[in-house]
């Protein structure tokens, strides 16, 4: 029983990462848009960091829109979903599961962002990778669980991307300014604040999420 | 005679929400004199301050009526009351109606003061990303047509949303603030006259809102039952 969050996570990954397009798109979005914005800058001058960290979380959460419509949508054809909510687990499993997945998804396409951020934007000193990695790591997790809650909202919505994005972003806020002042530290500016405060808002606002999807999400999946 | 009941109720309360109209259109003319010409002029801004006595209600009701919408969402998702549902949905245009009215007279209001239309500040920051928030809650009601879903959907959405608020002013106020704190020293940072003027304001606006609230509440209710009607 206590592996079925991971099995669900397991199921999606392999479905996604067979098909493709799944990972493919929210990758292509996000160095599109760091590449756009790289010519927000004229020829020569250095992008700030603050402003690369704002581009690399705008990338991610454009990411975080199209991971969690992907993953909820594996269960949109022939009634799956059905199959799912009767399955022996609680329902809260299923969103564990979708996080999960939707984690391992938004990581593999940091992996991408991260570079593009050096190349594109001209990013080449980080005070400290272990702590930049733990910083992605913390809001990551974040972002997941209110993904992972609103993504299944979107379900079955033929405009569920817009949808998604319009009730999503305003709630990321606080994790996002986190992000963009915790990475311009790590990239040698540190202008907004110090990064043990910010940890210690993202830690509550990824408390508060986690604990709100738990007790919120069958409400939304049950229904259909 | 239960049916006589329930209509006798509906009456009294469309009474009710005519009166706090009355009440509430009437104090705010009367508080056209408090801001006009018992509060006076303030010294460094000058006659722009006075928006000052539309801005705050505005905000302060816009932040009541959203905090209406968490408490009715939880009432929805504990009893599944479809007026809990209407009610929420009422309070969250009425908290939208106030919110861009805060927004539009802070800006004006900014623009003469900082010499800015806008700038990142945990109060300003927080009242348009409320604003935006709750946009998004009355599309997401419009966008999606299986009403039971709908109703748990935006019920889900308005407890979440106002869950964020304080976080949202935190980190705000950490990124940075240049917001005045009207009420944050010792007996207020407001002269006496000014201080009942703003009261006077935020109760008649309280009263209006109170029967804006329940009109619309009405209006919900008589519209499900009208779609209820065409469904059948």
């Amino acid at each position: 029983m206590k592996c079925r969050p991971l099995a669900l996570a397991a199921k999606d990954l392999r479905l996604v990462f067979a098909d493709g397009a799944g990972i493919i798109q929210p990758v292509l979005l996000g160095l599109i848009l760091v590449f756009v914005f790289s010519l927000s800058t004229p020829v020569g001058e250095e992008v700030p960091a603050q402003a690369a960290a704002a581009i690399f979380w705008l990338a991610t959460s454009f990411a975080v829109i199209l991971v969690f419509n992907t993953l909820y949508s594996l269960e949109g054809a022939n009634q799956a979903r059905i199959g799912l909510l009767l399955s022996p687990m609680p329902v809260q499993y299923i969103w564990m599961g979708k996080a999960l997945s939707g984690l391992v998804l938004l990581l593999t396409a940091q992996i991408f962002f991260l570079p593009a951020i050096i190349v594109f934007l001209g990013q080449d000193l980080m005070v400290s990778w272990p702590g930049a990695l733990g910083t992605i790591l913390l809001i990551d997790w974040g972002l997941v669980a209110v993904g992972s809650l609103l993504g299944a909202m979107s379900q079955g919505h033929s405009a569920r991307d817009s949808l998604l994005s319009v009730v999503v972003f305003p709630l990321l806020v606080p994790l996002l300014l986190a992000g963009i002042s915790m990475g311009s530290f790590f990239l040698g500016e540190g202008t907004g604040g110090e990064p043990g405060s910010w940890l210690g808002l993202v830690l509550a606002f990824n408390a508060l999420f986690t604990g709100a999807a738990l007790v919120l999400f069958p409400f939304i999946y049950g229904e259909y | 005679m239960k049916n006589m009941q329930v209509n006798a109720n509906k009456n009294s309360n469309l009474s009710l929400a005519g009166a706090l109209v009355l009440a509430g259109g009437a104090a705010l003319a009367l508080s056209q004199y408090f801001i006009w010409i018992h509060a006076p002029v303030e010294v460094t801004m000058g006659l722009v301050q006075k928006i000052f006595y539309l801005h705050l209600p505005a905000a302060w009701w816009g932040m009541i009526c959203f905090f209406i919408v968490f408490c009715a969402s939880i009432g929805f998702l504990l009893r599944r009351s479809p007026a809990m549902d209407q009610l929420a949905a009422s309070a969250a245009e009425i908290g939208l109606l106030y919110s861009t009215m805060a927004l539009a007279t802070g800006s004006l209001w900014a623009r003469v003061s900082w010499n800015t239309w806008w700038t990142w500040d945990p109060r300003l920051s927080t009242a348009l990303i409320m604003w935006f928030i709750y946009a998004g809650y009355l599309v997401l009601r419009q966008s999606i047509d299986n009403r039971r879903k709908m109703r748990m959907v935006a019920a889900v959405l308005g407890i979440m949303a106002f869950l964020n608020v304080p976080l949202v002013f935190l980190s705000a106020r950490m990124w940075r603030s240049i917001h005045p704190a009207v009420f944050a020293s010792e007996g207020g940072g407001l002269e006496p006259e000014m201080l009942t003027t703003v009261i006077v304001c935020v109760v008649s606006l309280g009263l209006l809102t109170a029967g804006l609230l329940m009109f619309r509440f009405r209006q919900k209710n008589i519209q499900e039952r009208v779609l209820d009607l065409y469904r059948h």
